[in-house]
């Protein structure tokens, strides 16, 4: 794919996208002539591109389409939910037929191609029909050439007479870049200025254009060709055209609907060659008498350009005051919605490679900063300190380009809840919020489709249709929550709904059923509700058309612990549930917390690291500390990684948190914050639970990353392993390699 | 060299004109909005030609011709818009507000070349 055409897919999906919404806000507020514009500009654009890059099948859909958005536009039609659903329906269609480019394909196939045209035929009969625009360009009377009858001139040329209008210079346009261009497709045989307009020096505007040509003309383009290169003063001059061979009569009648002197005129027509003097002097005794052109040879008052002129100028003066108050005023208004649009588009590539070499310049830096320390100068160590900090602002800033907010992936979801609401019978309202929190544009990507599978099972199986709401003394209308937040270190994506809430006997049966949970087995409600997330669990009864296709919620908790993250259910009897989805902030650089234990180093992502205490000599062999009056459970990571070597007298605790769970990690030294780059581990360690990456240290080492996430959640299920019997540690290392 | 000023919010457009224009030997200065654009012309950039669509976000073509026809630099600017066959009533505004003249898209290199030469030497 070139380009032009690689540009072209991606900015007409913004269109579409663009498209939808306004459509979806169209259905609130029909009528809005803001939003019907938007519209249109969004069709607009995508066939304008599509004429660029000359994609015919693009063109020739979204011109019906242009055409029924610009009868909306002028109220000409209205858009009740038919046509808004039919709109739809084509904005889709326009996205598969950009697949259709993207694929290389040279046109869309027969199943493609048949959509579109029930599509086209609906849109014409329904709402073009009607004696409307249609689809065809607006037909131009073809222009008559009067047969050379009786009484024709001699001369083989064209006569061109314009007198441009008083305006030309002051809109761009010089008159003699007319005659040049008209001396590019034929020869301008003879040529007289016309300057009778033109005042007494002291009266003359040099802005203003008094002046007008006589022109004989040899060319072998038509009189339309030669009309055109007047298309733009048109309407402000006077223009004659005379094909070769006219008859004397259409001269004189030219002669005298000119403001000039006929008698001059004429004879500037003879000195031309457009007429010779017998021709002439043969045309002007017909006028006198029959003065069929209506007006009297003789003095023909000039035309005063000049006091037209001076009014114009005054009246355009007052339009300017008026103007500048209406567009300072607009510009307050338009200035935010400019901000949003001021976007440049890069190729991520670039974006990569660049963070790449920001997290080189973090590790060499982390380099100097040690040799810095060793040498014991002042000096150096400051100015090290100082480049550290630019390059911990170079990488936020690196970092922040990648980030996109998630609103348009939630706003994708208008549609759906849409759409689907409609096929259920149900009554849905979607409420977005945290739509400007910012995520890595990788994840945006990849969250999409398991927040689409939790959005559509919250409609399928959480709301429930309009009576048994009523019934169960809720409002009709069911509320569909998404949002989005910050929450030490992760980014968090709830999808909730007030519907009945999941169903803890049947999920427990089912369960059991399944052989996931042994029956008469004491659960916790929560740890009942994360059984749907296992594999082959499903409680939909019937198999609809939204979900229940076979695709679970483990393949939901999967994706989502693709990108490192988690997700979590709460759910209330009547009331609803609540799906949580934790995702960690970025991918490639973050702000770590380095400790020692014996000889290694691990990394600590710092987001998550609440406080570090000392540990007590006599809590040496316990699994919790007191901390403040609470419970802190404990990862000893000598024991975990099975490190060799005694501990030191003194060992520290870093008190980490996870989706509002606290653990203690033990280790044997504190190192300090440090710049991480996250370099991923090999294939065969890429299992190993507890360890989420690598870095590289200044020195040249590679330290671990902790995860933190599994850490906490060993330690919250560590009761249950004890239970079996197994040795926690052991268990869990085992556990970890497959 | 001749400087042909191009503004338009989409992206395939500007690339594709800008392309011929490049190829045809002019300089080619680009905006994405009117209002970066005026930004650029309140600052005094100098060109030869203004080429502009119509139906922009922000400030549209219209308006943004007459802010600039204001600017005394650019008085005798030919200003050329970008239009379609569906769009003439837009001719008549966009010529009272100052234009010079149109370009009808989808147009061909040759069309543009030929509409360019006809306002600018």
């Amino acid at each position: 794919m070139d380009e032009i055409t690689s540009v072209f897919v991606t900015e007409s999906r913004e269109q579409i996208a663009a498209l939808e919404s306004a459509l979806l806000q169209l259905e609130n507020s029909p009528g809005d002539d803001d939003t019907l514009n938007a519209i249109f500009r969004s069709a607009h654009t995508i066939k304008g591109g599509a004429g660029v890059i000359e994609c015919s099948y693009i063109v020739a859909f979204t011109h019906v389409v242009e055409n029924v958005l610009d009868r909306l536009r002028e109220h000409a039609i209205n858009a009740d939910a038919d046509l808004i659903a039919l709109l739809l329906g084509c904005a889709d269609h326009i996205g598969n037929l950009l697949g259709v480019l993207e694929s290389g394909a040279p046109g869309p196939d027969a199943e493609l191609a048949a959509d579109g045209a029930a599509l086209l035929a609906r849109l014409q009969r329904d709402w073009l029909s009607d004696g409307g625009r249609g689809t065809g360009l607006p037909s131009v009377p073809p222009v008559l050439l009067e047969a050379s009858g009786g009484g024709a001139v001699e001369s083989d040329c064209w006569h061109i007479s314009v007198r441009f209008g008083a305006d030309v210079l002051r809109n761009g346009m010089d008159p003699l870049s007319f005659l040049r261009y008209l001396g590019s497709i034929g020869r301008i045989v003879h040529l007289e200025t016309i300057a009778d307009a033109m005042p007494e020096a002291a009266e003359m505007d040099p802005e203003t254009c008094y002046l007008g040509f006589e022109i004989s003309f040899a060319s072998g383009a038509d009189k339309a060709a030669i009309e055109r290169v007047f298309d733009f003063v048109r309407d402000e001059c006077t223009l004659n055209i005379l094909p070769p061979h006219s008859r004397l009569s259409d001269f004189i009648a030219l002669i005298s609907t000119l403001p000039e002197d006929s008698m001059r005129l004429g004879e500037i027509l003879v000195r031309i060659g457009a007429l010779t003097q017998d021709e002439l002097e043969d045309g002007l005794r017909q006028q006198t008498a029959a003065p069929a052109g209506g007006v009297e040879s003789g003095e023909v008052p000039a035309a005063a350009p000049q006091p037209i002129g001076e009014i114009l100028v005054e009246r355009k003066v007052v339009q300017a005051e008026l103007v500048d108050a209406a567009v300072a005023r607009q510009k307050q208004v338009t200035e935010k919605k400019a901000a949003e649009a001021r976007l440049i588009r890069i190729q991520a590539d670039k974006l990569d490679r660049l963070i790449d070499l920001v997290g080189e310049l973090v590790i060499a830096g982390a380099s100097v900063n040690l040799l810095a320390g060793r040498t014991g100068v002042g000096e150096l160590i400051e100015a090290t300190s100082l480049t550290g900090r630019l390059v911990e602002s170079i990488r936020d800033a690196a970092l922040q380009l990648r980030m996109v907010q998630i609103g348009e992936t939630f706003n994708r979801f208008h549609r759906v809840v849409r759409d689907t609401s409609r096929e259920m019978g149900k009554e849905i309202e979607l409420s977005i919020s945290g739509g400007d929190t910012e995520l890595d544009k990788s994840m945006v990507e990849k969250i999409g489709d398991p927040l689409m599978h939790l959005v559509r099972n919250a409609m399928d199986h959480g709301l429930e249709l309009p009576a048994a709401r009523e019934a169960s003394g809720k409002p009709a209308r069911g509320r569909l929550e998404l949002n989005a937040f910050h929450d030490s270190g992760s980014i968090v994506i709830e999808v909730a709904d007030d519907g009945a809430g999941l169903n803890r006997e049947r999920i427990l049966a089912k369960a059991v059923e399944r052989g996931l949970a042994q029956p008469g087995q004491s659960l916790s409600d929560a740890e009942v509700y994360n059984l749907i997330f296992e594999p082959g669990f499903s409680t939909a009864e019937k198999v609809t058309n939204i979900s229940g296709r076979g695709v679970g919620m483990d393949v939901v908790r999967r994706n989502i612990q693709g990108l490192r993250g988690s997700v979590d259910v709460s759910s209330e009897p009547g009331k609803g549930s609540r799906f949580a989805i934790r995702l960690p902030l970025t991918l490639a650089i973050i702000d770590g917390f380095l400790v020692g234990v014996g000889n290694a180093a691990y990394v600590i992502p710092l987001d998550s690291v609440v406080e570090c205490i000392e540990l007590d000599q006599d809590g040496g062999a316990r699994d919790y500390v007191n901390l403040r009056g609470e419970v802190l459970p404990l990862v000893r990571l000598r024991q975990l990684f099975d490190i060799q070597g005694e501990p030191p007298a003194r060992q520290n605790v870093v008190v980490v948190q996870y989706a509002g769970i606290k653990s203690g990690i033990v280790v044997d030294q504190l190192m300090g914050e440090f710049q991480t780059v996250i370099k991923p581990l090999g294939n065969l360690f890429r299992n190993i639970r507890g360890i989420g990456g690598s870095t590289i240290l200044g020195s040249g080492e590679v330290a671990l990353i902790l995860d933190v996430q599994a850490l906490v959640q060993r330690c919250a299920s560590r009761e249950a392993q004890r239970a079996d019997g197994a040795d926690a540690g052991r268990a869990f290392l085992a556990a970890a390699v497959p | 060299m001749k400087t042909i000023f191009l503004v338009d919010d989409s992206a395939t457009i500007l690339l594709s004109i800008s392309g011929v224009l490049s190829k045809a030997g002019y300089a080619v200065e680009k905006a994405p909005s009117a209002l970066d654009a005026l930004k650029t012309f309140q600052a005094g950039i100098k060109v030869d030609l203004l080429i502009t669509d119509l139906n922009m976000p922000g400030m549209n073509g219209i308006d943004f011709i007459k802010e600039v026809r204001k600017l005394p630099a650019y008085r005798f600017l030919p200003i050329l818009f970008l239009t379609t066959e569906s769009q003439q009533s837009k001719k008549a505004e966009a010529k009272a507000a100052g234009a010079s003249g149109w370009i009808v898209k989808p147009a061909s290199a040759e069309e543009l070349l030929n509409t360019i030469k006809l306002v600018i030497r």
